[in-house]
């Protein structure tokens, strides 16, 4: 247990930024239950107990990358019990992250009644109530918190199309799967532990059994696609510099996104804001691809005729054709479900420049970032890609007026033209020794 | 066309306020064959990258065949060779089809020369790199930094995860294209003896300032360790032009130097009454005694 709990304790804690979420979150939470349990009509305190859980769940946030790496590590095959207990950690850190929730959504539950929260749990009735929701509340968080560390864990470990794939169909069921039980009323307590036992007894015999499944899996698989390996990712013949990049294949990136669009189909229905919504995600997944071509550059800096402001346009050329691609694809299921549905042409003009958008704006996003992820970068990203899930959202309903759109489209095409400003600007000035494939901070140091 | 390699003058470099590389001039012709030495953290990768113009220097420059290295046009860089300390390999892709990728880029690219590699080697074309060991993957690096003779070839680390047999293959490899005399290699090791045995000249390279830089023979003739010994039972008081460190132990002391010379041991000898018995060192012990 000790390793445990020292994992446990590393996740919230391993760093001083998250170290200090951690505690701001603890203190936010502490003093939201304080009122929970000293005044009347607690509920009004509500944004305390949001922030807070937004802080602690900031500061867990090395969880799913620590996670990730102990897990692909060969040491962890050698560290006794060393899976179990990385799995065990795991599950304990959603425990603790989730457990506030619980534990806040007893002053919720009594949000507008007289009398603090123990006078009122004196009735047999509100105690029942108040102890019953808080059951449903935190086995909601629960696995509201497993899905959303299992997307980090994706997004931020593979950093391939196989990581990307399986990351948005985690934040499709993240999304789809509250608002069904919320919409369909069919969320319950039971129904809910019947999810965390399946979804964890799966996930954990997966992961304990995985250095089995791994060596037999690569085995078979090296025989039986062998052929087709070689078709997606052999065709390099007069394609080189986008091979070296990473964009030599845009048929990869439309496969990765044809089944979560599937999904959508199956999900989300007729209605314009979801679609919208979901089609703006992806739009801008396919230009988050830029977000490696500094690298990736590296490589090709010695081997072309490129000055530093030469390759920047070349790899700029790469990265569209390869969108192209993508975007094509997109925009054929956008015509499709407009006429299937029959959405007014002037939605579906506002739903194209979206999808465009977003592409534009996460391909020189990431294109700005030549010398590793850092704050500001982050940031933006979040601030872009909220703002345009929300425009998405905005567009799909029947009250809003479109000229509203455009004009907040205008102000996106604005920004979308000041970052690729910077974005060149920073490639003028490219330094390979900082921006550099996972070595960001060795190169500094050397 | 210039008849120097490289040529740089009160080379600075620093990375925020950590100062990396200071005041570094060198000259590099073809035929040299440069051995860099230095501890980790010396600057070896930084200096080496700087060459390439992977990063721009805060202070002096650095000319790659006349060109500033941060802005080298195309034609240049075909005449540059380079291996990273750690590869840079498509992880999907097959060795073959690494090759035909990188060969590519250039206009002159031995094909015979490869596949003969690959077979001695025994670098299979047609495994896939995800599947390759640390070394096979260093040797292919090696491979696509050979593919189109450079003129210039610069190796960071080379042979760090190579087994002894393909350290002595590759070894002999660039001895054999250490015979050309229009090309010139630059290559950084911790293994000593292989600088030893192939370098023409070596740099050395401590806290961030080339501390020396020379042939062999001059280094090994200008660092020493003198066998000092008195006439009487006690070594008289006496100073060393240019002492690294100094070990006295009755009527005897030993002492490494740097910048010996036979006019200094004849002072030394005459002015303390002392006998002194001159020890060659390798180089290795050199090293450790510079940074001692």
């Amino acid at each position: 247990m000790k390793a445990v709990a020292r994992l446990v304790f590393t996740y919230f804690t391993g760093a001083p930024l998250l170290r200090a979420c951690t505690f701001v979150g603890l203190a936010l939470i502490a003093l939201d239950l304080y009122f929970v349990a000293t005044q009347p009509g607690p509920g009004e305190k509500l944004w305390l107990a949001v922030l807070g859980l937004i802080f602690l769940f900031v500061g867990s946030s090395l969880m799913p990358v620590t996670f990730g790496r102990l897990a692909r590590s060969h040491s962890i095959g050698v560290l006794p019990g060393g899976r179990f207990k990385l799995l065990l950690s795991a599950f304990i850190t959603i425990l603790l992250v989730a457990l506030p929730v619980g534990l806040l959504s007893q002053g919720m539950s009594i949000s507008g009644a007289n009398g603090s929260l123990p006078e009122l749990m004196k009735d047999p009735r509100v105690r029942d109530f108040v102890l019953g929701v808080a059951a449903l509340t935190f086995t909601s968080a629960v696995l509201f918190a497993g899905w959303l560390y299992l997307a980090i864990w994706f997004l931020t470990s593979q950093r391939n199309l196989a990581g990307l794939f399986k990351g948005l169909l985690v934040v499709m069921l993240l999304i789809f799967a509250p608002a069904r039980d919320i919409h369909d009323f069919t969320v319950s307590l039971i129904w809910n532990l019947q999810q965390i036992a399946v979804l964890w007894f799966v996930f954990g015999a997966g992961f304990l059994l995985w250095p089995r499944f791994k060596a037999a899996r690569a085995r078979r698989t090296r025989e039986r696609f062998a052929g087709l390996a070689r078709v997606l990712t052999g065709r390099t013949a007069g394609r080189e510099f986008d091979v070296l990049l990473g964009t030599a294949n845009p048929w990869l990136l439309v496969a990765a996104l044809a089944l979560p669009l599937l999904l959508m189909v199956r999900l989300v229905g007729e209605v314009p804001s979801a679609w919208l919504f979901f089609l703006t995600i992806f739009s801008g997944v396919t230009g988050a691809f830029s977000g490696q071509a500094a690298e990736r550059s590296r490589a090709l800096w010695l081997r072309g005729s490129w000055s530093r402001a030469e390759l920047f346009v070349a790899v700029e050329r790469s990265i569209w054709r390869h969108n192209a691609y993508v975007l094509g694809a997109l925009v054929l299921v956008i015509v499709w479900i407009g006429l299937d549905a029959e959405f007014p042409p002037v939605l579906l003009a506002a739903g194209f420049s979206l999808v465009m958008l977003g592409a534009v704006l996460s391909t020189y996003l990431g294109l700005m970032i030549t010398r590793g992820l850092r704050w500001p970068e982050i940031v933006a990203g979040v601030v872009v890609m909220f703002s345009l899930m929300a425009l998405g959202m905005l567009a799909g309903f029947e009250t809003v007026d479109l000229t509203t759109v455009f004009a907040l489209e205008a102000c996106m095409i604005a920004l979308a033209m000041a970052f690729r400003f910077i974005a060149r600007r920073r490639w003028m000035q490219i330094d390979w020794m900082v921006c550099r494939p996972d070595r960001a901070l060795t190169a500094r140091g050397a | 066309m210039t008849s120097t390699t490289v040529e740089a003058s009160n080379l600075n470099k620093a990375f925020g306020e950590k100062h990396v590389l200071e005041d570094m001039s060198f000259g590099i012709s073809p035929g040299d064959v440069i051995g860099v030495l230095g501890k980790n953290g010396a600057g070896k990768t930084t200096l080496l990258e700087l060459m390439l113009g992977f990063t721009a220097p805060t202070a002096g420059a650095v000319r790659v065949f006349g060109h500033e290295s941060y802005n080298l046009p195309g034609d240049i860089k075909a005449r540059v060779g380079f291996v990273p300390q750690q590869d840079e390999l498509l992880d999907q892709l097959t060795v073959a089809d690494q090759l035909r990728v990188i060969a590519s880029f250039y206009a002159r690219w031995d094909s015979a020369l490869i596949d003969r590699l690959c077979s001695e080697w025994g670098v299979n074309v047609n495994a896939r790199i995800k599947s390759m060991s640390v070394g096979e993957r260093q040797k292919l690096s090696i491979l696509l930094a050979f593919g189109h003779k450079p003129d210039l070839l610069i190796l960071d680390e080379p042979v760090a995860s190579l087994d002894p047999i393909a350290r002595r293959q590759f070894l002999e490899q660039l001895l054999t294209l250490s015979t050309d005399e229009k090309r010139a290699i630059v290559f950084s090791s911790h293994i000593v003896s292989d600088i030893e045995r192939l370098a023409n000249r070596i740099w050395i390279i401590k806290e961030g300032r080339l501390d020396w830089q020379g042939d062999l023979d001059s280094l090994k003739e200008s660092i020493v360790r003198l066998h000092i010994r008195g006439t009487g039972p006690e070594l008289p008081a006496f100073k060393i032009p240019g002492v690294l460190n100094v070990r006295r132990d009755g009527a005897f002391a030993t002492a490494v130097v740097r910048d010996w010379t036979p006019e200094a041991q004849e002072t030394l000898e005459k002015s303390a009454s002392v006998q002194v018995e001159v020890e060659t060192l390798g180089l290795e012990e050199i090293f450790v005694e510079l940074h001692r």
